[in-house]
Protein backbone atom coordinates (compact mmCIF):
# COMPACT_ATOMS: atom_id res chain seq x y z
CA UNK A 1 0.00 0.00 0.00
CA UNK A 2 3.01 2.63 0.73
CA UNK A 3 4.18 1.92 -2.86
CA UNK A 4 0.86 2.50 -3.96
CA UNK A 5 0.24 5.69 -1.76
CA UNK A 6 3.74 6.87 -3.09
CA UNK A 7 3.31 6.68 -6.67
CA UNK A 8 0.04 8.20 -6.32
CA UNK A 9 1.71 11.06 -4.68
CA UNK A 10 4.03 11.40 -7.29
CA UNK A 11 1.37 11.66 -10.04
CA UNK A 12 -0.26 14.28 -7.77
CA UNK A 13 2.60 16.21 -7.55
CA UNK A 14 2.52 16.85 -11.92
CA UNK A 15 1.19 20.31 -13.12
CA UNK A 16 -2.58 20.14 -13.27
CA UNK A 17 -4.78 18.45 -15.43
CA UNK A 18 -2.00 15.77 -15.93
CA UNK A 19 -3.57 12.04 -15.90
CA UNK A 20 -1.49 9.52 -13.50
CA UNK A 21 -1.61 5.51 -13.99
CA UNK A 22 -0.48 3.63 -11.98
CA UNK A 23 1.10 0.13 -13.32
CA UNK A 24 1.48 -2.57 -11.43
CA UNK A 25 4.33 -4.89 -12.81
CA UNK A 26 5.57 -8.70 -12.86
CA UNK A 27 9.19 -8.91 -11.98
CA UNK A 28 9.52 -11.77 -14.30
CA UNK A 29 7.60 -10.48 -17.20
CA UNK A 30 6.34 -6.89 -17.89
CA UNK A 31 8.86 -4.94 -15.60
CA UNK A 32 11.46 -6.55 -17.81
CA UNK A 33 9.55 -5.47 -20.93
CA UNK A 34 9.53 -2.22 -19.70
CA UNK A 35 12.92 -2.20 -18.72
CA UNK A 36 13.88 -3.79 -22.32
CA UNK A 37 11.39 -0.81 -24.20
CA UNK A 38 13.59 1.50 -21.94
CA UNK A 39 17.17 0.55 -23.37
CA UNK A 40 15.64 0.92 -26.96
CA UNK A 41 14.52 4.51 -25.95
CA UNK A 42 11.26 3.86 -26.44
CA UNK A 43 9.01 6.65 -24.72
CA UNK A 44 6.09 5.52 -22.21
CA UNK A 45 3.68 8.03 -21.53
CA UNK A 46 4.42 10.71 -19.32
CA UNK A 47 1.54 9.61 -17.09
CA UNK A 48 2.65 6.31 -16.38
CA UNK A 49 4.27 5.45 -12.70
CA UNK A 50 5.84 1.57 -12.31
CA UNK A 51 5.63 -0.28 -9.68
CA UNK A 52 7.74 -3.48 -9.13
CA UNK A 53 6.26 -6.51 -7.75
CA UNK A 54 7.59 -10.06 -7.59
CA UNK A 55 4.71 -11.32 -8.94
CA UNK A 56 1.36 -9.99 -10.22
CA UNK A 57 -0.58 -12.63 -7.41
CA UNK A 58 0.92 -10.16 -4.80
CA UNK A 59 -1.61 -7.08 -5.63
CA UNK A 60 -4.39 -7.21 -3.60
CA UNK A 61 -7.98 -5.52 -4.10
CA UNK A 62 -6.21 -2.62 -1.30
CA UNK A 63 -3.54 -2.00 -3.73
CA UNK A 64 -5.43 -0.66 -6.07
CA UNK A 65 -8.54 0.81 -4.83
CA UNK A 66 -6.13 2.58 -2.62
CA UNK A 67 -3.97 4.10 -5.52
CA UNK A 68 -7.84 5.10 -7.13
CA UNK A 69 -8.68 7.20 -3.90
CA UNK A 70 -5.13 8.64 -2.72
CA UNK A 71 -5.00 10.17 -6.67
CA UNK A 72 -4.18 7.50 -9.66
CA UNK A 73 -6.79 8.23 -12.64
CA UNK A 74 -6.51 4.47 -13.69
CA UNK A 75 -4.43 1.58 -11.97
CA UNK A 76 -3.35 -1.51 -14.21
CA UNK A 77 -1.44 -4.94 -13.58
CA UNK A 78 0.84 -5.91 -16.14
CA UNK A 79 1.33 -9.60 -15.98
CA UNK A 80 2.61 -12.96 -17.16
CA UNK A 81 0.71 -14.81 -19.81
CA UNK A 82 -1.84 -17.21 -18.95
CA UNK A 83 -0.06 -20.73 -17.87
CA UNK A 84 2.83 -18.93 -17.67
CA UNK A 85 3.25 -17.46 -14.34
CA UNK A 86 7.03 -17.89 -12.25
CA UNK A 87 5.35 -18.58 -9.55
CA UNK A 88 2.24 -21.20 -11.24
CA UNK A 89 -0.88 -19.16 -10.28
CA UNK A 90 -0.45 -15.77 -9.57
CA UNK A 91 -1.04 -14.04 -12.36
CA UNK A 92 -4.57 -16.11 -12.16
CA UNK A 93 -5.26 -14.68 -8.91
CA UNK A 94 -3.92 -11.26 -10.30
CA UNK A 95 -6.84 -11.55 -13.05
CA UNK A 96 -9.68 -12.73 -10.68
CA UNK A 97 -8.68 -9.73 -7.57
CA UNK A 98 -8.84 -6.94 -10.75
CA UNK A 99 -12.46 -8.32 -12.16
CA UNK A 100 -13.48 -8.05 -8.53
CA UNK A 101 -12.24 -4.48 -8.02
CA UNK A 102 -13.77 -3.71 -11.57
CA UNK A 103 -17.27 -5.08 -10.07
CA UNK A 104 -16.78 -3.03 -6.53
CA UNK A 105 -16.48 0.26 -8.92
CA UNK A 106 -18.92 -0.36 -11.33
CA UNK A 107 -21.26 -0.85 -7.89
CA UNK A 108 -20.28 2.59 -6.80
CA UNK A 109 -20.62 3.88 -10.17
CA UNK A 110 -17.11 3.81 -11.16
CA UNK A 111 -16.02 3.29 -14.61
CA UNK A 112 -14.94 0.07 -14.59
CA UNK A 113 -12.44 0.37 -17.49
CA UNK A 114 -10.11 2.28 -14.67
CA UNK A 115 -8.96 -0.64 -13.86
CA UNK A 116 -7.33 -3.25 -16.08
CA UNK A 117 -5.27 -6.26 -16.46
CA UNK A 118 -2.83 -6.69 -18.91
CA UNK A 119 -1.08 -9.80 -19.82
CA UNK A 120 2.10 -10.16 -21.90
CA UNK A 121 5.77 -12.01 -22.14
CA UNK A 122 9.14 -10.78 -21.36
CA UNK A 123 10.39 -10.53 -24.48
CA UNK A 124 7.48 -8.69 -26.24
CA UNK A 125 8.45 -4.92 -25.02
CA UNK A 126 6.41 -3.45 -28.04
CA UNK A 127 3.39 -4.82 -26.35
CA UNK A 128 3.77 -3.47 -23.02
CA UNK A 129 4.20 0.19 -24.61
CA UNK A 130 1.11 -0.57 -26.67
CA UNK A 131 -1.16 -1.76 -23.15
CA UNK A 132 0.43 1.68 -21.29
CA UNK A 133 -0.79 3.39 -24.40
CA UNK A 134 -3.88 1.94 -24.65
CA UNK A 135 -4.36 2.06 -20.58
CA UNK A 136 -3.37 6.11 -20.90
CA UNK A 137 -5.60 6.64 -23.88
CA UNK A 138 -8.89 4.98 -22.37
CA UNK A 139 -8.53 6.78 -18.88
CA UNK A 140 -8.19 10.34 -20.80
CA UNK A 141 -11.06 9.87 -22.17
CA UNK A 142 -13.00 9.34 -19.34
CA UNK A 143 -14.81 11.54 -17.73
CA UNK A 144 -12.28 13.36 -14.40
CA UNK A 145 -12.57 10.72 -10.96
CA UNK A 146 -13.87 12.66 -8.24
CA UNK A 147 -12.94 11.90 -4.31
CA UNK A 148 -14.39 13.52 -1.21
CA UNK A 149 -11.95 13.86 1.20
CA UNK A 150 -11.00 11.00 3.62
CA UNK A 151 -13.27 10.18 6.87
CA UNK A 152 -15.88 12.06 4.66
CA UNK A 153 -19.50 11.26 5.91
CA UNK A 154 -20.73 8.55 3.96
CA UNK A 155 -24.36 10.05 3.47
CA UNK A 156 -22.88 13.03 1.80
CA UNK A 157 -20.90 10.66 -0.83
CA UNK A 158 -24.30 10.07 -2.56
CA UNK A 159 -24.74 13.31 -3.70
CA UNK A 160 -23.31 11.37 -7.09
CA UNK A 161 -22.76 14.21 -9.80
CA UNK A 162 -19.47 14.11 -11.09
CA UNK A 163 -19.17 18.04 -10.94
CA UNK A 164 -19.72 18.70 -7.62
CA UNK A 165 -16.56 20.00 -6.01
CA UNK A 166 -15.83 17.62 -3.48
CA UNK A 167 -14.84 20.01 -0.62
CA UNK A 168 -18.52 20.87 -0.40
CA UNK A 169 -19.18 17.47 0.20
CA UNK A 170 -16.67 16.81 3.25
CA UNK A 171 -19.15 16.03 5.76
CA UNK A 172 -18.51 15.16 9.75
CA UNK A 173 -15.11 13.50 10.07
CA UNK A 174 -15.78 9.92 11.52
CA UNK A 175 -12.14 8.80 11.82
CA UNK A 176 -9.10 10.47 12.03
CA UNK A 177 -7.23 10.12 8.87
CA UNK A 178 -3.99 11.53 7.68
CA UNK A 179 -3.79 14.68 5.50
CA UNK A 180 -5.40 14.18 2.52
CA UNK A 181 -3.20 13.71 -0.55
CA UNK A 182 -5.42 15.34 -2.94
CA UNK A 183 -6.37 18.88 -3.20
CA UNK A 184 -10.06 19.08 -2.91
CA UNK A 185 -9.98 21.08 -6.03
CA UNK A 186 -11.63 18.30 -8.57
CA UNK A 187 -8.13 18.62 -11.17
CA UNK A 188 -8.52 14.69 -11.14
CA UNK B 1 -15.74 -31.55 13.61
CA UNK B 2 -15.50 -30.52 10.21
CA UNK B 3 -17.05 -32.47 7.68
CA UNK B 4 -15.05 -34.04 4.81
CA UNK B 5 -16.04 -33.71 1.44
CA UNK B 6 -17.77 -36.03 0.81
CA UNK B 7 -19.97 -35.77 4.20
CA UNK B 8 -20.84 -32.24 2.98
CA UNK B 9 -22.13 -33.86 -0.27
CA UNK B 10 -24.21 -35.91 1.65
CA UNK B 11 -25.48 -33.11 3.85
CA UNK B 12 -26.31 -31.16 0.47
CA UNK B 13 -28.96 -33.98 -0.10
CA UNK B 14 -30.27 -34.03 3.14
CA UNK B 15 -33.63 -32.02 3.98
CA UNK B 16 -32.74 -28.57 5.95
CA UNK B 17 -34.20 -30.03 9.04
CA UNK B 18 -33.00 -32.98 9.12
CA UNK B 19 -30.08 -31.84 11.03
CA UNK B 20 -32.34 -30.37 13.74
CA UNK B 21 -34.58 -33.17 14.54
CA UNK B 22 -31.76 -35.51 15.07
CA UNK B 23 -31.41 -33.16 18.38
CA UNK B 24 -30.83 -29.71 18.29
CA UNK B 25 -28.45 -28.29 21.39
CA UNK B 26 -30.12 -25.17 20.75
CA UNK B 27 -27.58 -22.05 21.58
CA UNK B 28 -29.02 -18.85 19.24
CA UNK B 29 -26.90 -17.65 16.90
CA UNK B 30 -26.19 -14.10 16.53
CA UNK B 31 -23.69 -13.45 13.49
CA UNK B 32 -22.26 -9.39 13.60
CA UNK B 33 -21.62 -9.18 9.94
CA UNK B 34 -19.65 -5.64 10.24
CA UNK B 35 -17.13 -7.34 12.01
CA UNK B 36 -16.77 -10.68 10.01
CA UNK B 37 -13.56 -10.52 7.86
CA UNK B 38 -15.03 -13.56 5.49
CA UNK B 39 -12.02 -16.01 6.16
CA UNK B 40 -14.82 -18.91 6.35
CA UNK B 41 -13.80 -20.67 9.20
CA UNK B 42 -17.31 -20.97 10.41
CA UNK B 43 -18.18 -22.37 7.34
CA UNK B 44 -15.09 -24.98 7.37
CA UNK B 45 -15.95 -25.69 11.17
CA UNK B 46 -19.81 -25.85 10.66
CA UNK B 47 -20.88 -29.63 11.08
CA UNK B 48 -24.20 -29.54 9.51
CA UNK B 49 -23.57 -26.97 6.62
CA UNK B 50 -25.42 -23.88 8.06
CA UNK B 51 -22.83 -21.78 7.46
CA UNK B 52 -20.99 -21.36 3.85
CA UNK B 53 -19.87 -19.10 1.19
CA UNK B 54 -21.57 -17.33 -0.76
CA UNK B 55 -21.02 -16.57 -4.47
CA UNK B 56 -21.60 -12.66 -3.94
CA UNK B 57 -20.60 -10.13 -1.32
CA UNK B 58 -22.50 -7.11 -0.20
CA UNK B 59 -20.58 -4.19 -0.41
CA UNK B 60 -22.25 -3.07 2.20
CA UNK B 61 -20.22 -4.73 4.40
CA UNK B 62 -17.36 -2.82 3.38
CA UNK B 63 -18.16 0.31 3.53
CA UNK B 64 -19.87 -0.44 7.02
CA UNK B 65 -16.27 -2.49 8.58
CA UNK B 66 -14.61 -1.27 11.84
CA UNK B 67 -11.79 1.48 10.86
CA UNK B 68 -8.64 0.11 11.32
CA UNK B 69 -9.50 -3.22 10.23
CA UNK B 70 -8.68 -5.03 6.76
CA UNK B 71 -12.12 -4.42 5.34
CA UNK B 72 -12.20 -0.46 6.81
CA UNK B 73 -9.28 0.23 4.79
CA UNK B 74 -10.90 -1.07 1.56
CA UNK B 75 -14.14 0.77 2.65
CA UNK B 76 -12.49 3.60 3.19
CA UNK B 77 -10.93 3.57 -0.20
CA UNK B 78 -14.39 2.83 -1.87
CA UNK B 79 -15.70 5.60 -0.19
CA UNK B 80 -13.27 8.23 -1.42
CA UNK B 81 -14.26 7.01 -4.94
CA UNK B 82 -18.35 6.41 -4.69
CA UNK B 83 -20.04 8.29 -6.95
CA UNK B 84 -23.62 6.22 -5.54
CA UNK B 85 -24.40 3.70 -3.22
CA UNK B 86 -23.62 0.40 -4.21
CA UNK B 87 -26.24 -1.19 -6.64
CA UNK B 88 -26.70 -4.28 -4.62
CA UNK B 89 -24.29 -7.43 -4.23
CA UNK B 90 -21.79 -7.94 -6.52
CA UNK B 91 -20.52 -11.39 -7.94
CA UNK B 92 -16.90 -12.80 -6.42
CA UNK B 93 -14.38 -14.37 -9.06
CA UNK B 94 -13.52 -17.66 -7.57
CA UNK B 95 -9.97 -16.78 -6.80
CA UNK B 96 -11.42 -14.12 -4.74
CA UNK B 97 -12.00 -16.05 -1.47
CA UNK B 98 -11.95 -13.12 1.30
CA UNK B 99 -14.49 -10.78 0.21
CA UNK B 100 -17.35 -13.13 0.28
CA UNK B 101 -20.66 -12.65 2.30
CA UNK B 102 -21.16 -15.63 4.35
CA UNK B 103 -24.17 -17.09 3.61
CA UNK B 104 -26.09 -18.56 7.11
CA UNK B 105 -29.11 -20.67 6.79
CA UNK B 106 -30.84 -20.60 10.18
CA UNK B 107 -33.24 -23.58 9.09
CA UNK B 108 -30.12 -26.19 9.40
CA UNK B 109 -28.51 -24.87 12.29
CA UNK B 110 -28.23 -26.80 15.85
CA UNK B 111 -27.00 -23.80 17.76
CA UNK B 112 -24.09 -25.99 18.67
CA UNK B 113 -21.85 -23.00 18.91
CA UNK B 114 -18.64 -24.32 16.96
CA UNK B 115 -18.51 -21.62 14.28
CA UNK B 116 -18.99 -19.01 17.50
CA UNK B 117 -15.47 -20.91 19.69
CA UNK B 118 -13.72 -20.88 15.75
CA UNK B 119 -14.44 -17.27 15.05
CA UNK B 120 -11.02 -15.46 14.86
CA UNK B 121 -12.97 -11.94 14.99
CA UNK B 122 -15.36 -13.11 17.97
CA UNK B 123 -18.28 -12.02 14.88
CA UNK B 124 -20.67 -15.01 16.17
CA UNK B 125 -21.89 -15.10 19.46
CA UNK B 126 -23.63 -18.40 21.20
CA UNK B 127 -26.22 -17.24 23.05
CA UNK B 128 -27.26 -20.64 25.50
CA UNK B 129 -31.01 -20.76 25.90
CA UNK B 130 -31.06 -20.05 30.19
CA UNK B 131 -28.79 -16.93 29.87
CA UNK B 132 -30.92 -15.53 27.38
CA UNK B 133 -34.27 -16.17 29.21
CA UNK B 134 -32.47 -14.80 32.88
CA UNK B 135 -31.09 -11.68 30.24
CA UNK B 136 -33.17 -8.17 29.89
CA UNK B 137 -33.37 -8.64 26.34
CA UNK B 138 -34.12 -4.74 25.69
CA UNK B 139 -30.57 -3.14 27.46
CA UNK B 140 -27.76 -3.13 25.34
CA UNK B 141 -26.14 -3.52 29.04
CA UNK B 142 -28.07 -6.85 29.45
CA UNK B 143 -26.47 -8.19 26.06
CA UNK B 144 -22.99 -7.49 26.74
CA UNK B 145 -23.51 -9.37 29.90
CA UNK B 146 -25.09 -12.36 27.87
CA UNK B 147 -22.07 -12.07 25.32
CA UNK B 148 -18.90 -12.33 28.17
CA UNK B 149 -21.10 -15.13 29.80
CA UNK B 150 -21.76 -17.46 26.62
CA UNK B 151 -18.22 -16.40 25.48
CA UNK B 152 -17.39 -18.37 29.57
CA UNK B 153 -19.88 -20.84 28.73
CA UNK B 154 -19.14 -22.04 25.16
CA UNK B 155 -15.62 -21.60 24.90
Amino acid sequence: MTTATEAAEVGTGMAGGERSIVAFCCRECAYAAADTSANARTSLPPSVRLILLPCTGRVSPLHLLSALAEGADGVMVAGCLEGQCHYREGNFNAIDRVTFVQRLLESVGVEPERCRMFTMSAGEPPRFVAAVKEMDRVVGALPPLTRCAAGADPSATAVGAGDTAPGTRVGAARRSAGPALVAPGGEH
Amino acid sequence: MPLTDRGREILKRLPATHARSSGSIGCEIVRHEHLCVGCGTCARSCPTGASRRGDTFDVHQLLDAPAGSRRGELGAALRRLMRNDPSGPVEVPPRVTVYRTIVYDAERCIGCGTCARTCPVNAIEARPPEVRAAGDEGSPIANVTTAALSAETVS
